[in-house]
């Protein structure tokens, strides 16, 4: 069609057919349509992330190598709020509760999920009613969590206490020392994720193919034996993705801790359960420290890293046995 | 135990050619006969599974139960286990308490959530109807990096510059403050990546082209309609997700001004500071939207989170 | 006639533009205010303070609504913990330049901290306020001021001290209950440790004392008061804790009352602090004015007549005591000085007073009959005006640095650590001077 039209409007001079600027014009527009939506379609995430990530990812670095106060001079001091932190006991000391309290809610909730999502692969009555009770934790307040815990682990007046008064223990005091604020605010969060990670476990436990156990079965292993040497090494990539999530979850714990001691930031009276993130809002907010608070930030970033790093070696290492 | 039940059904399960016939019981499947483990459940899983979901339940029945009696309850011993009758009470009271702003709360956050998680759908099927069914250089670079993005918490290490830039903007203890920094979503743009790589075949796409169809007519026309329960997925666990966000609206709004969380969190400072049962009915209020949701679209909530985890 | 290669065009645009309208800003929650302030136009005033029970402006306000009605006033209490949440957030806002209220209150041990920002404030003598002067103790209407000189703040009540005492659980231990008697219990600190051993020896189910807090704040005070007036910082704002003598006094006391067993294991504004105050977790507790207000409130009809209210031991204490200032970030700055300045009125001032026992720092209010001889029902009727009156007539101001509440914050909570157990007295004091150092060396 196209020729013809080319072919009847070529020798004469006639008025220009619409046809063929159109023509023209729509082949130059679907070719640009071509090459270009693609960019503008992913375009909105990558100029919000230039504008709400990226910028401030620079810009904390740049606000920490400086005195920083929201009204005053900004002074160059290049990488001393650095050298303060990593030589100052208690930023140290947050490190490790941050580590410890991850440790602590990461790795009994994904073992528990992991037992759980298992108890689950079984036939019986009442499958998605089971599977929503076990995800109601995940759709609770963060916040209220919180605070009914921290209610639940009062030390005079606490569940937890009683309950443990009725088998003879003295009454714990779980503010005060490092393990039991530890334990306590953990136990806050494996309560809220251990369910949705069973779900997710149990999604990918479904796909494994029913071969595997049978062949193993017949060779006549355990139960045991066919949950660690198949159903776990054939979850690898979902165990990956939970604990990285996981990770970065445990990292930045903030609500829990706060909460557990009445909204306050200094995370108990030696600072025994007070986290990085409680550190940084605490420099900026309370002490007026801007600069100390982007640095800290910027460590917690590199921790962040490293550990996400670390898991993934270790967990990676789980191997499939033929 | 269980292991004995379970071989002699897999035995009954398997061809007899390799073994001896044990038509002991009829092999079991589920209904779509996808990979399932045969093993029924025994009385050991139940009881697990029992113990798990009393676990699970406990705290928000005993916030219930604190929250329809009055401040005593949480002190007295041994603990009250029944609710009592005080809950309307104490809802009318908290909702007219005006140090907490429970209700301005409640509406911030569903505006917050709810504009978060439009946009976070608008942004993520875009892009992710680009990165699966559209080539274009640098699509694997690009990839790579929102995944990176994926790996940085931004209002934990961004929170000192966001904070600076909101004051320079005039945009403290406002709506947009609390929604922008959230619309970097990476989680969603794999997600709904996946969905159209699985929902929209090729040769749709293909022939739709030739067909002279622009981009934008083949996002608005195939790829919508067919991603549409990835969507409501996306949709819904965006919205439960920034509903439990606390540490940046507590940095950017003002008491007057609070997301829900921040709401509650005040409900421990302010005029019932020293009554769990007012601080426990705001709570509740809190949960129950996110509940309402949660039974209303649960079993879709519960798929999305499954294909999620299948897919990671 | 739209060609085709147009109307997608337009669809394009019309789509782009509403993915731009989608993550364009929403409308912000501002309820706030019109341009201009011409005295006719609707105006709505924020006013922000503290406290258990906040300032007593309930009515305040409403009668200032019904005197000017075009200014709507917005009060709020934001929080009782002013050292941790109120004073952080109001620097925040001051800071950012929004976000603060148009009249927000100042406690008096973060004054020194707030005055240093000269520039965050409006001069209220430039509304003609510093005609208010005659209205107040010389002490009081100085701290108002700027480093400047400005005049930033308007007293509004003093603290005074006292010492709550649950008459119920010191008739358990077999000490007595009637005020008089108590008074003459403890009229020094040696009689209070006596009656402190007798109450802890009488086996009773609770704690002699509150927390290490309080007790520590009265005796440092008091000390600092009696002493040159400073405790934490000096006159020039050098950190001197670990030299004050005022300091290492009330700080071995409290070490003192600890060995004894007398202090409860709370710190103040906590959940389990405020749930024992209405539990009879603890026997007595240091009581400025307005904490008579806050135990009220906090321990319910049902104790009334369990709490009364006696002397402080060696009489005279301080703590507390607000100003209302207008940051200079508001709006209507006129009209939210006129604001202040009614509530600050010693008529006002007395209206406080009547609602929730702030004692007025306006001599002209603490003279009124109303006060003077005011008695508080709750407390069995204890003369309160007179008992706060004695404890003001004798205090010597104190000087507190600018980092003065942060610092606070951190030393306090080493005491608590040492009632906890988590410090041994031996370690105690290296813990408190470094947790105070360590303040100083990270803040900005």
């Amino acid at each position: 069609m196209k020729t013809a039209e080319r072919v009847a409007s070529e020798p004469q001079a006639q008025p220009a057919s619409p046809v063929r600027p159109r023509n023209r014009f729509r082949r130059f527009l679907s070719l640009v349509d071509l090459k270009a939506s693609p960019y503008l379609l992913v375009s909105p995430y990558f100029i919000l992330f230039l504008i709400f990530g990226a910028f401030p990812l620079g810009f904390t670095l740049w606000v920490s190598l400086h005195d920083w106060q929201l009204a005053g001079d900004k002074e160059w001091i290049g990488l001393d709020n650095y050298q303060f932190l990593l030589t100052n006991e208690r930023f140290r000391m947050t490190v490790v509760n941050t580590i410890g309290m991850f440790v602590l809610a990461t790795v009994p909730q994904l073992l528990l999920a992991l037992m759980v999502a298992n108890a689950l692969n079984k036939r019986f009555r009442g499958r998605l009613l089971i599977r929503l009770g076990v995800l109601i934790p995940m759709v609770t307040s963060v916040v209220a969590v919180a605070i009914v815990f921290s209610q639940i682990y009062g030390t005079k007046y606490g569940m937890v206490n009683w309950f443990l008064g009725n088998f003879g223990v003295d009454p714990i005091d779980w503010r005060k020392t490092s393990l039991a604020s530890w334990v306590a605010i953990s136990s806050m969060v494996d309560w809220r994720w251990t369910g949705y990670n069973a779900i997710i476990y149990l999604a990918a436990m479904q796909a494994i193919p029913r071969v595997l156990y049978e062949a193993a079965t017949v060779d006549g292993a355990s139960s045991r034996r066919q949950f660690w040497h198949i159903t776990v090494p054939q979850l690898k990539p979902v165990i990956i993705f939970t604990v990285f999530i996981s990770t970065i979850g445990g990292l930045t714990l903030f609500a829990e801790p706060m909460m557990f001691n009445s909204g306050r930031l200094d995370g108990g009276t030696t600072g025994q359960f007070q986290t990085v993130a409680m550190y940084i809002v605490q420099a900026f907010r309370e002490r007026n420290n801007y600069g100390l608070a982007a640095a800290a930030a910027w460590l917690l970033f590199a921790l962040i890293v490293v550990i996400a790093l670390a898991n993934y070696l270790v967990v990676n290492r789980i191997r499939e046995s033929r | 135990m269980s292991t004995v039940t379970s071989r002699t059904r897999a035995d009954a399960a398997t061809e007899p050619a390799d073994r001896r016939p044990t038509r002991r019981l009829r092999p079991r499947r589920n209904r779509s006969g996808a990979g399932v483990h045969v093993w029924d459940a025994t009385p050991l899983t139940r009881i697990a599974i029992g113990a798990t979901i009393i676990l699970s339940i406990f705290p928000l029945y005993w916030m219930i139960v604190v929250a329809s009696r009055d401040a005593s309850a949480a002190t007295t011993f041994p603990p009250p286990m029944t609710p009592g009758g005080n809950l309307a009470d104490n809802v009318s009271t908290a909702i007219n308490d005006d140090s907490s702003n429970l209700v301005k709360g409640l509406i911030n956050s569903f505006i917050v959530s709810g504009t978060v998680a439009f946009s976070v759908v608008v942004i993520s099927t875009l892009a992710g109807f680009a990165f699966a069914k559209l080539r274009f250089k640098g699509s694997t670079v690009l990839l790579a990096i929102i995944l990176l993005t994926m790996a940085v918490p931004l209002q934990h290490i961004g929170i000192v510059p966001l904070y600076i830039m909101m004051i320079e903007l005039g945009w403290v203890n406002t709506l947009q403050a609390v929604i922008l920094p959230f619309l970097v979503n990476g989680f969603g743009i794999f997600l709904m990546r996946q969905y159209t790589i699985q929902a929209v075949p090729d040769e749709l796409v293909e022939a739709a082209r030739i067909d002279g169809a622009s981009t934008l007519r083949i996002y608005w026309n195939i790829v919508l309609p067919a991603v549409r329960p990835g969507i409501a997925v996306l949709g819904l666990l965006t919205f439960m997700q920034n509903w439990n966000e606390f540490l940046w609206p507590l940095i950017a709004l003002s008491p007057d001004n609070p997301t829900v969380q921040v709401a509650i969190q005040q409900l421990t400072t302010g005029n019932y500071s020293a009554d769990y049962s007012m601080i426990f009915t705001g709570t509740l209020l809190s949960i129950l939207p996110l509940l309402i949701v949660f039974i209303a679209f649960g079993k879709q909530i519960v798929g999305g989170i499954m294909e999620g985890g299948v897919k990671a | 006639m739209i060609s085709k290669a147009a109307r997608r065009t337009k669809l394009r645009w019309l789509v782009g533009v509403a993915a731009i309208a989608l993550l364009a800003p929403a409308c912000g929650g501002d309820d706030d205010s019109s341009s201009g302030s011409s005295s006719d136009e609707p105006v709505t005033l924020t006013v922000n303070v503290f406290g258990g029970d906040g300032f007593g402006y309930d009515n305040l306000v409403k009668q200032y609504e019904q005197q000017h009605p075009n200014i709507t006033v917005d009060y709020n209490v934001v929080t009782d913990d002013y050292d941790n949440e109120y004073r952080p957030q109001l620097i925040q806002q001051l800071d950012a330049g929004s976000g603060a209220g148009d009249v927000v209150a100042i406690e008096e041990q973060g004054v020194g901290q707030m005055m240093s920002m000269d520039d965050a404030w409006v001069d209220l003598s430039d509304y003609g306020l510093d005609s208010r002067e005659s209205d107040y103790p010389a002490w009081k209407w100085d701290l108002g001021h700027t480093n400047d000189g400005k005049l930033a703040g308007l007293g509004t009540d003093v603290g005074g001290m006292a010492m709550c005492y649950r008459t119920d659980l010191f008739k358990q231990a077999g000490l007595p209950t009637n005020r008089d008697q108590v008074a003459a219990m403890w009229q020094d600190w040696d009689g209070f440790t006596q009656t402190a051993q007798k109450f802890v020896d009488s086996g009773v189910d609770s704690a002699f004392i509150d927390s290490p807090n309080q007790i520590y704040n009265i005796r440092l005070v008091q000390e600092a008061g009696n002493g040159d007036g400073t405790s934490y910082f000096d006159r020039d704002n050098n950190y001197i804790l670990a030299d004050s003598p005022a300091v290492k006094t009330a700080f071995d006391y409290v070490l003192q009352l600890n060995d004894m067993g007398a202090i409860g294991k709370f710190q103040n504004w906590t959940d389990e602090w405020n749930v024992a105050m209405e539990a009879g977790g603890f026997a007595t507790m240091g009581c400025p004015a307005w904490m008579a207000g806050v135990i009220e409130s906090t321990s319910g009809k049902q104790n009334a007549g369990n709490w009364d209210m006696a002397p402080v031991p060696g009489v005279s204490g301080n703590w507390g005591g607000s100003w209302l200032a207008v940051p200079a970030q508001s709006d209507h700055p006129e009209e939210a000085a006129a604001l202040a300045d009614f509530l600050t009125q010693p008529s006002s001032q007395l209206a406080a007073y009547k609602a929730i026992s702030v004692f007025p720092s306006a001599p002209e209010a603490q003279q009124n009959p109303a006060v003077a001889d005011s008695k508080n029902a709750y407390f069995n009727d204890a003369p309160v005006g007179q008992i706060i009156s004695d404890s003001i007539t004798s205090f010597q101001p104190v000087y507190y640095g600018e980092l003065h509440s942060a610092v606070r914050a951190a030393v306090e909570d080493v005491l608590y650590g040492v009632v906890e157990g988590t410090y041994s007295d031996d370690e105690a004091w290296d813990a408190f001077v470094s947790a105070g150092q360590e303040v100083v060396d990270t803040s900005g």
